[in-house]
C-alpha cells in the first residue's frame, strides 16, 4: 500500500530523480568545517520561524514598538524564549556566515569552477549584516535608537551624496516613525526575500558543482 | 586559466569524489548534528543569558553614549583614525573597496593553486585583516565609556504603576498633593498661593485620554504655571517615565480601571504592631517618600533639609538636627504638629498628615530614631518600644502635641510645654 502510494507520487513528482541528485550523490571526504554552510542555513531558518512569531505581536511604530516587545517578553507565553532565540540567533548567524566565508577563503574553494557560488555567498554575507543592522532598531530602546543614529550618520560623511543617502535611510533628517517603518519592511520583506532567492541559487550551484575537496599538496 | 588547467581540476575533483562518501547519510548526518547542537546553544542562551532589558528610546537624552552593534564596532573604531576632513576615507572608501574586493576575489586572484603552501600571500593578507578586525573590535569594546545609570525599567503593568507612583511622589506632590487632591500651593517658588483643582476625579480622568495626560506632563501647561517635565523641554523625566506616571494616574484615580493588587501592596505604608519599635527603613521612609520628598530634595526651597536617606533626615538642613533620638520636641515632630516657628512652617505646608502617620514618626523618634529593621527588631525584643496602649488609642490623643504613648522610662524625656507623660 505504502509503496503503491510512493510510486503514484513518484510518477507525478519525480521524487526518485530529486533523491538521486540531491541526496544520493558522491562527495569528497571533508571535515567538520564543511558544516558551517548548513549551520548558517539552519540559523536563517530559525530566524525566519522565530521572526514570524514575533511579527504576530510586534507593532512597528515609535509609540508602540517598545511596549509591544515588553508584552512579548512578559505577557506572551514563551514570548521571551522566542525573542531570546531571535536575538542570539542574529549574533550567531553573523559569526557563522563570517567564519563560513573565511573557511571558503582558506580552502580556496572560490576558485574555478565555483566563482559564482562565492559571489552569491558575498551577497548573503552583506544581506546578513543588513538584517542585523535593520533588526537592531526595531525594539526602539535607547541602545537601538542611538546605534541606528550613528549607523545612519556614517554614510552621511561621504562627500556630495552622503547627506542624501542618510536622508534616504532615515526617511527625513532625524530618526522617526518613517525610519522605523522603513527598517521594519526591509527587515521582514526585502532582505529575507533577497536572502531566500540567493540561498536558492547558492544551493543550486553547490549541488550542481559539488562541494569542494580539501586541497591537497598538489592542488 | 587555460582549458587544460580547467580539465585537470575537474578530473582531480572527479577522483576525489570517487574516493569520497555519499551526501546522504555521511554529510547530512554531520550537518544535522551541528544544527541540533546550535539549537541547544540558542535555547540555553535565550534561557540563561536572555535579552538585556533596555530603557525606551529617548531622542532628547544627549548624555547617552551611542554605540553600533558589536559586529560593526571595528568599523566604528577604525573611523577614529580618520578624523575630520578625511573621515570619508574611513566611512566610504575603505569599506567600499573591501566589499568590492570581496565580490571580485575569484576574478582577480589568478593563482590556480589551492593548497595553502602555494598561496602564502593571500592567506597572510586575509589573516592580517581578520586579526585587525578582531583587534579593533576588542579595542572599541575596551574603550567604550560606561553607560550612565538609567532610571528603573518597569516591565509589567504593576511595576509601571509602582514606579509611576514613586515618580508622582517626587515630581508632582509638591503642587498636586499626595493624592492628587490639589488645593492651595504652599512653599513652591513662583506658584505660591495658586489654587489647583483636583486631578484625581472623573472630571479629569474621563475626558483626558492617556495621550492628553502624557502631553500635559511632557510639555507642561505654560498658561497655568505648570512647567514641562520631559527632558526634551528641560524637565527631568524620560518618555518612559512619563508613561509610567500616566499609567499610575489612570489606574489609581480612574474608577473605570481596576488597580491590580501588587501596586496596592507596594504602596501601602507598613503598619506598626503595638509593641514594635519603628525603623527608618521600614516605616518612616515610605511616608517620607510619599509626602515629603517632593520638596525635600536637592534644588527645592527647603532650608537645605533633604530627606533622601537616613543620614540626610538626621543631619541635613539649616536647622539641623531636625531629629534628635528620644527628643519629642524635635523640630520634625513640631512641624508635623503644625507649630509655627521662626523660618519653619508647618509640614506638609497645605494639609496635616493623618494622625496615624504622625504617630509613626513619634514612636520612631521616641524609640531612638533607629535606621535599620534589624536595629528596630533588637530594640523591640529589648522592650524599648514597650507600650501598653494600642495604636488606635494613640490616634485619639495625637490631635494636639501630645506625644505618642511610646515613651519608655529608659529614654530621658526632654521636657517642654508640649510633652508630658502618658497617663497610666
Amino acid at each position: 500500500m505504502t509503496s503503491k502510494f510512493v510510486t503514484w507520487l513518484d510518477e507525478r513528482l519525480g521524487l526518485q530523480g530529486i533523491y538521486d541528485t540531491v541526496f544520493d550523490r558522491k562527495v569528497p571526504k571533508v571535515n567538520w568545517w564543511f558544516t558551517l554552510g548548513s549551520a548558517s542555513l539552519f540559523l536563517f531558518v530559525m530566524q525566519v520561524v522565530t521572526g514570524i512569531f514575533l511579527s504576530v505581536y510586534y507593532v512597528p511604530s515609535p509609540d508602540h514598538a517598545y511596549d509591544s516587545i515588553q508584552y512579548i517578553m512578559n505577557g506572551v507565553t514563551f514570548g521571551w524564549l522566542i525573542r531570546g532565540i531571535h536575538h542570539w540567533g542574529a549574533t550567531l548567524m553573523v559569526i557563522f556566515v563570517f567564519i563560513h566565508m573565511l573557511r571558503t577563503f582558506y580552502y580556496a574553494a572560490y576558485k574555478f569552477p565555483r566563482e559564482l557560488t562565492w559571489v552569491t555567498g558575498v551577497v548573503l554575507l552583506l544581506a546578513t549584516l543588513g538584517m542585523g543592522f535593520t533588526g537592531y532598531l526595531l525594539p526602539w530602546n535607547q541602545k537601538a535608537y542611538w546605534a541606528t543614529t550613528v549607523g545612519t550618520e556614517i554614510p552621511g560623511t561621504i562627500p556630495v551624496i552622503g547627506p542624501f543617502i542618510t536622508s534616504i535611510l532615515r526617511g527625513g533628517s532625524e530618526l522617526s516613525a518613517v525610519t522605523l517603518a522603513r527598517f521594519y519592511s526591509v527587515h521582514i520583506w526585502f532582505l529575507p526575500l533577497v536572502i531566500l532567492l540567493v540561498i536558492g541559487i547558492h544551493m543550486y550551484l553547490i549541488i550542481r558543482l559539488g562541494i569542494s575537496n580539501i586541497p591537497g599538496k598538489d592542488d | 586559466m587555460n582549458e587544460e588547467q580547467k580539465k585537470g581540476i575537474l578530473e582531480k575533483y572527479k577522483q576525489a569524489k570517487q574516493k569520497g562518501v555519499k551526501f546522504y547519510p555521511d554529510i547530512i548526518y554531520k550537518d544535522i548534528l551541528i544544527s541540533f547542537a546550535l539549537f541547544i546553544v540558542l535555547v540555553i542562551m535565550a534561557i540563561f543569558i536572555g535579552v538585556v532589558n533596555e530603557p525606551k528610546a529617548n531622542p532628547s537624552d544627549t548624555a547617552y553614549v551611542p554605540r553600533p552593534e558589536w559586529y560593526f564596532l571595528f568599523l566604528f573604531e577604525m573611523l577614529k583614525y580618520f578624523p575630520g576632513e578625511i573621515e570619508w576615507i574611513g566611512t566610504a572608501i575603505i569599506p567600499g573597496l573591501a566589499v568590492l574586493a570581496l565580490f571580485l576575489l575569484p576574478f582577480f586572484d589568478r593563482n590556480p593553486n589551492r593548497h595553502w603552501s602555494k598561496r602564502k600571500f593571500a592567506i597572510t593578507f586575509m589573516t592580517v585583516i581578520v586579526l585587525g578586525m578582531v583587534g579593533l573590535t576588542i579595542l572599541a569594546a575596551a574603550t567604550t565609556p560606561e553607560q550612565e545609570e538609567e532610571g528603573v525599567i518597569a516591565n509589567t503593568m504593576s511595576e509601571q504603576i509602582v514606579v509611576g507612583e514613586e515618580l508622582y511622589s517626587i515630581h508632582c506632590v509638591e503642587c498636586h498633593g499626595p493624592e492628587g487632591e490639589g488645593g492651595e500651593i504652599k512653599g513652591v517658588e513662583g506658584l505660591e498661593g495658586v489654587i489647583l483643582d483636583p486631578i484625581n476625579t472623573e472630571d479629569v480622568m474621563y475626558p483626558f485620554t492617556d495621550e492628553t495626560l502624557y502631553n500635559i506632563i511632557d510639555m507642561g501647561q505654560p498658561n497655568l504655571g505648570m512647567p514641562p517635565f520631559s527632558t526634551q523641554f528641560g524637565g527631568e523625566l524620560s518618555p518612559a517615565e512619563i508613561e509610567y506616571l500616566v499609567t499610575f494616574m489612570r489606574y489609581t484615580w480612574d474608577d473605570r480601571a481596576e488597580l491590580p493588587e501588587e501596586p496596592v501592596a507596594a504602596a501601602a505604608i507598613p503598619t506598626l504592631a503595638p509593641n514594635e519599635v519603628p525603623s527608618y527603613e521600614v516605616h518612616v521612609a515610605p511616608i517620607i517618600k510619599r509626602y515629603c520628598i517632593s520638596c525635600h530634595r536637592p534644588g527645592k526651597k527647603n532650608n537645605n533639609y533633604t530627606m533622601g536617606s537616613y543620614e540626610e533626615v538626621m543631619t541635613s538642613g539649616d536647622n539641623a538636627p531636625n531629629v534628635i533620638p528620644g527628643d519629642m520636641t524635635s523640630i520634625l515632630l513640631r512641624t508635623l504638629h503644625r507649630e509655627e516657628m521662626e523660618n519653619i512652617g508647618p509640614m506638609p505646608p497645605s494639609k496635616a498628615l493623618k494622625p496615624e502617620l504622625i504617630a509613626i514618626f513619634e514612636r520612631w523618634v521616641a524609640g531612638g530614631a533607629l535606621n535599620t529593621a534589624a536595629e528596630a527588631a533588637a530594640a523591640t525584643a529589648a522592650g524599648a518600644g514597650g507600650t501598653t496602649v494600642p495604636i488606635t488609642a494613640t490616634l485619639t490623643i495625637t490631635g494636639t502635641i501630645v506625644p505618642g504613648s511610646t515613651i519608655t522610662p529608659t529614654i530621658p524625656l526632654a521636657t517642654s510645654e508640649a510633652t508630658q507623660q502618658p497617663t497610666p
